[in-house]
Parts: C-alpha cells; structure tokens; sequence
C-alpha cells in the first residue's frame, strides 16, 4: 500500500485540503469476485486435464480393437446407447463428444458455473456478507453485472482449458478431430455452462438463498440432459429435444460436422438476458430477510 | 444514470443549503414482512453533528431501521431522507458518505483483514493513507491476520474500521459495541466523541443504554417497531428513578411516612425504628431532588444516600410498561395507540 498513487476524489472535502488516499481498483466487484475464486479455478482446470488424459488417450486401443469395441456396444442395451450418445463412439469427433464434451466435461463445467452462480448473489446474500457490499458505494446492478461477468470470464477461461488439452491429445490419441469444429464445440460448450451458470446466479438472487441458485441451475443442466436423453429414445419422445438446451448444443454433432455460429451466440444471448433479469429482480428486493 | 445524479446533486446542497440541520430524517417508515410488523410509523430526526442512539429490546426493528436506511430493504410505506436524499434513490454517491456497520456482522473468512478493508475501501469513499493503520492500532486489531481466526471481538473491530475508515458524514452502527470488551467500548465511545466533533454524525443501536449513555446526544427508545419516546440522556435521567436511604434520629417512623408520602415522586417509602433509636426510611424518587432535600433538611440526619439515577431501570421500565401508559419524554412522542 505504501506504493499506493494519490488519488483525488471529487467528491470528498478532503481532496481540497490535498490529503492522500489509499488507492482503488477499477471494477473492483469484479475483481474480488475473479480473484476470490483464482484457486478453485487451478482446481477445475487439473480437473479437465485429468478427465481428458484419463478418456482420450484410450480411444487409438479403442478402436484399434474396433471390432471387440463393436461386440461391446452390441452387448450394451440400445436404449443406454442411445442414453449416453455412444452410437458414434467409434470416431474420434463421436467418442470425444460422448465422452468429454458430453459427460464428464459437461458434469464438471455444469458443477463449476451453478456453484459459481449459485454463490454470486444467493449465497452471498444468505452469509450475510452481500448486505455490507449494497451498503457501499455500488449499485445492485453494479454487483450483479460484475459478478455476471466474472463468472462468465471463469466459464470461458476453463473452456479455453478444456479446448488447449483436446487439441494436445488430438495427434498423439489419433482422434483427428478439426480444429475449427472443436473451437466452435468449445463456445458451445461454455455457452451450454453459462446458461446453467446464469440460471443458478437467477434464483440465487430471486430467492437469497444458494440452494435454490443451485436447484435452478442444475434443472436446466440436468433436466436439459435427461429430456435429451429420453429423445434420443424414439422418434414418439423426439419432441423433447426442443425442450433440452443440452440438445440445442450438442444435438447436431457440432464436433463432426460443425455448428453454426447463431447456436453458439444464442447461448451466450440467452445467458445475458438471463444475467439482465437477474439484476432487476435483485433491484427489487429486500437483501437479507 | 439520471436519478444518480439528481441524488448526488440533492446531497451536496443538503452539505450546502438549509438541509444541513439533518443528517436522517425518518418519516411515518413502516415495514411489514408478510404479517409481522417490524416497523410501525416510525418517525424521528437526526440532528447533523449529533450522536443518535436507537435502544430497544430484540425485535424491537432497531435493524430494520437501519437496513431502511441504507436502502437495503425498502420500507411498506412512509419515506426516510438520508444526508439529505431520499433512501430509496440516494445511490452509491450518497452511501459512500456513510459508514455502516451491520448488527449481524458476517466477514469473508479466506483473506486477511488487510486485504478485505482494501476491497471495502475500493467500494466506498476515499480512504486517507494511513487511517487504516491508526484504526486498528487503536482497537489493538491485527490486520496481517486472516479474518477466520480472528476472535468475535476482533471481527467486530474490523467491522467499526471499515465503517469508520473513510471519515463518513454519517456512520450507521447497529450494535457496535457488541462484543467488544469494556476498554475497547471505551476506545469506541471515546472515537464517537472525536468524530462528532469533527462535525459527523453518529446514528447507532444497543439493547443496552448503558453502553451509548456517555456517547448520546439523544435516544429514541424502540418497542414493537414503534418509538415509544425520544429523549436526551438527560430528559431520560430526569425521568429515572434513585433509589435512596436515610437515618434521622428524633422522629418516630409514622412522622417520617407522612413527611415523606406528601413529596412527588417518592415511591415504596418503608420506615423502620432501628434498633440505635434513629429511623431509617428506605424509597426511590423519580424527577426533582430539590423538593425532597428541602423537606429532610429540618431533620436530624445521620446518614443519606442518594444513589445516581438508573437509567438502565427507566428504559427497561419504558421496554415493559404497556404502551398506553408511557409518559413521554417530550413532545415528540410518536406513538399512536
């Protein structure tokens, strides 16, 4: 703090008398809220390259002994198949898909952005420590913004993780996936995340409370997975699909064929408009009763 | 952004004009949670440059008010101004004057005080070099350590340097002397006393007026979500009772009784013959003592005690006394059952 620059404030009577002060960061909600979660994120991020170095490197022994690969999928019932989107397995673009972007990489980035949003406002304010923060100097939209953003930037610095490892292991695990789907799978990827993200940091401001942040956010991740997967079942359910931002993502195969780039925007819309709600419910309400 | 600015424009000419006799000004505020009442038609006025104390038993919307206040939760009806703007729309400008310390003080536990009242002054007003440092030297706070392991007491203390920090106009303490050991409430008050004469306001709550008697100016006694009276601690000690003892020697009991009953504001008088010959008359005596001291002072007295008025005993008296029959303080009595 000694290296601290003078900063003169405006509106202070003691900025005429010349004082020093201590000096502040810009956007500084934000910034805490970045910093707070620094450690966690190294967390995460160990996480993903242990998901992608566990899963990929297996798939050139995989389908190597493709036709041993293919009695087990055979022996597998058709409808767990189907579940767990294993129909194409035996590519490269279809096993990455069914196993990282679509399971486990899909549950950690889900678990990370609802507990992220889910502790923004709901948690924050059921603590009692978001109370103290509106009695300063910042506007409830201020906080909800910067802590939106925050959490935004974590989702897509651990998506940019998760793209830097699949493109590692993509030569050596013989995967020969193309480097623009796996970009455009990695938006979708962190915009699939960021919807679950900003519907927990919703309900947590909604409701004050961190359980129900996270109630609302895994029904978008979970519900979204499991109406996908009843879909996938028969052509009678396939309407479901409509209703699963899990198969709004990844129904197309974005990996093998390529996504569009209004799906990958969309998600991100959605998201900020979810963020936008969530900043006027919390202008609204009552903090900490 | 608009009403920001309109904000900020009304609390400077409030610094300016003739809205600077009040740093709070609470009109009919009323808060309801579902059912319950928390605040009923509150209405009272903080003086700038005063020192306001709110006491009241649990519940009684001590935080409530000041959560209003602070626009943290938004009143049912009736409206408060706040350093001259209207609590509802005062905006960050207005809050960075104020300094405000929660009732239920909760700290992020991972980082060190240092580094938490940085992030508390990167989100209020300018903070002079160094204050932080002479703070917390004078509540004895070690700011190197990280706020979990820190005492209660501790924790309270950094509550206070970040509520005091940025030399606010006005400072929002609910229950700041809450775990605070008695030097350091002395250090406390004696830190009240130095800012209210460098012209800031205080506006603070206890459920104890024991702990804000020497600080207040004034005190707005709270119960059920009404004030029940606003007095000065001196209106309040007027109104309190001493308790007093006396021996005179020469007059038989029932003599002393009949002396004694006639003067206002002597109650439970009991006369006994002692033993030595003399009588001994035990009472308590609200309001004047000029009246008694006249009335005794054609006795033989052996011994008198007079004890210092209890405020502690006349603010539980107000606490529990059914609303109807308080006796205001003052005119400014509020209370409308």
């Amino acid at each position: 703090m000694t290296t601290a620059t003078t900063r003169r404030d405006a509106e202070s009577p003691d900025a005429a008398a010349g004082q020093e002060f201590i000096r502040r960061a810009p956007l500084p909600v934000f910034g805490k809220a970045f910093t707070d979660g620094w450690r966690a994120l190294i967390g995460w991020a160990v996480g993903f390259a242990a998901a992608v170095f566990l899963y990929l490197p297996l798939f050139p022994t995989m389908s190597a002994g493709a036709g041993d690969m293919q009695k087990l999928i055979d022996a597998m019932p058709a409808a767990l198949i189907k579940s767990l989107n294993y129909n194409q397995i035996g590519t490269g673009a279809g096993y990455t898909q069914a196993t990282i972007f679509g399971l486990i990489g899909f549950a950690l980035i889900s678990i990370a952005a609802i507990g992220w949003g889910a502790a923004a406002l709901g948690g924050d304010e059921e603590s009692g420590q978001l109370e103290l923060t509106l009695a300063h100097g910042v506007t409830r939209t201020e906080v909800a913004v910067q802590r939106f953003a925050a959490m935004a930037l974590k989702i897509i610095l651990v998506s940019a993780v998760v793209f830097l490892l699949v493109l590692a292991v993509n030569g050596p695990a013989e995967l020969d996936l193309n480097v623009l789907y796996l970009f455009q799978t990695s938006v979708i990827f962190a915009g699939l995340a960021l919807l679950s993200g900003s519907a927990a940091m919703f309900f947590g401001a909604l409701s004050g409370r961190k359980v129900w942040g996270i109630g609302g956010g895994s029904f978008v991740a979970v519900v979204g997975y499991v109406l996908n997967a009843i879909g996938n079942q028969s052509a009678d359910v396939e309407w479901l699909h409509a209703l699963s931002p899990y198969y709004w993502a990844y129904g197309n195969n974005p990996l093998a064929n390529g996504a569009d780039w209004l799906t990958m925007v969309a998600f991100f819309g959605a998201s900020l408009l979810v963020g936008a709600a969530t900043a006027m419910v919390l202008r609204r309400r009552d903090i900490g009763v | 952004m608009t009403h920001l600015d309109t904000a900020h424009r009304q609390g400077q000419q409030g610094v300016r004009d003739g809205g600077s006799d009040h740093a709070i000004e609470a009109v009919g505020l009323s808060k309801s949670f579902g059912r319950t009442h928390a605040l009923r038609e509150v209405s009272f006025t903080v003086p700038r440059g005063s020192v306001f104390g709110v006491i009241g038993p649990n519940g009684a919307g001590k935080t409530t008010t000041m959560r209003a206040l602070l626009d943290i939760i938004r009143p049912t009806s009736g409206r408060a101004t706040v350093l001259g703007a209207d609590s509802r729309h005062a905006g960050p400008l207005i809050r960075r004057r104020i300094g405000f310390l929660p009732g239920d003080l909760i700290l992020e536990g991972r980082i060190t005080g240092r580094r938490l009242l940085q992030h508390y002054a990167d989100i209020s007003g300018p903070v002079s070099r160094g204050y932080i440092d002479e703070l917390a030297e004078r509540f004895r706070l070690d700011l190197d350590s990280h706020v979990r392991k820190l005492s209660r007491g501790n924790r309270q203390k950094l509550g206070l340097v970040q509520a005091f920090m940025h030399k606010p106009e006005l400072l929002v303490l609910d229950e700041p002397t809450s775990g605070l050991d008695p030097l350091m409430q002395q250090e406390f008050l004696g830190l009240v006393k130095e800012v209210r004469e460098a012209g800031q306001t205080v506006f603070l709550s206890s459920h104890v007026i024991s702990e804000i008697q020497q600080a207040a100016d004034e005190v707005a006694i709270l119960r059920d979500g009404r004030i029940v009276t606003v007095a000065s601690v001196e209106g309040l000690r007027k109104t309190a009772v001493r308790h007093l003892r006396m021996r005179a020697t020469g007059i038989p009991p029932a003599e002393l009784a009949e002396r004694l009953e006639r003067l206002d504001g002597v109650a439970g008088l009991v006369c006994t013959a002692l033993d030595s010959g003399a009588t001994e008359a035990v009472a308590t005596l609200e309001g004047a003592i000029r009246p008694f001291i006249q009335a005794v002072s054609s006795l033989a007295l052996t011994d008198l005690v007079l004890e210092e008025p209890d405020l502690e005993e006349a603010v539980l008296a107000l606490y529990t006394a059914p609303a109807a029959s308080v006796t205001p303080v003052q005119a400014e009595r509020r209370d409308r059952s």
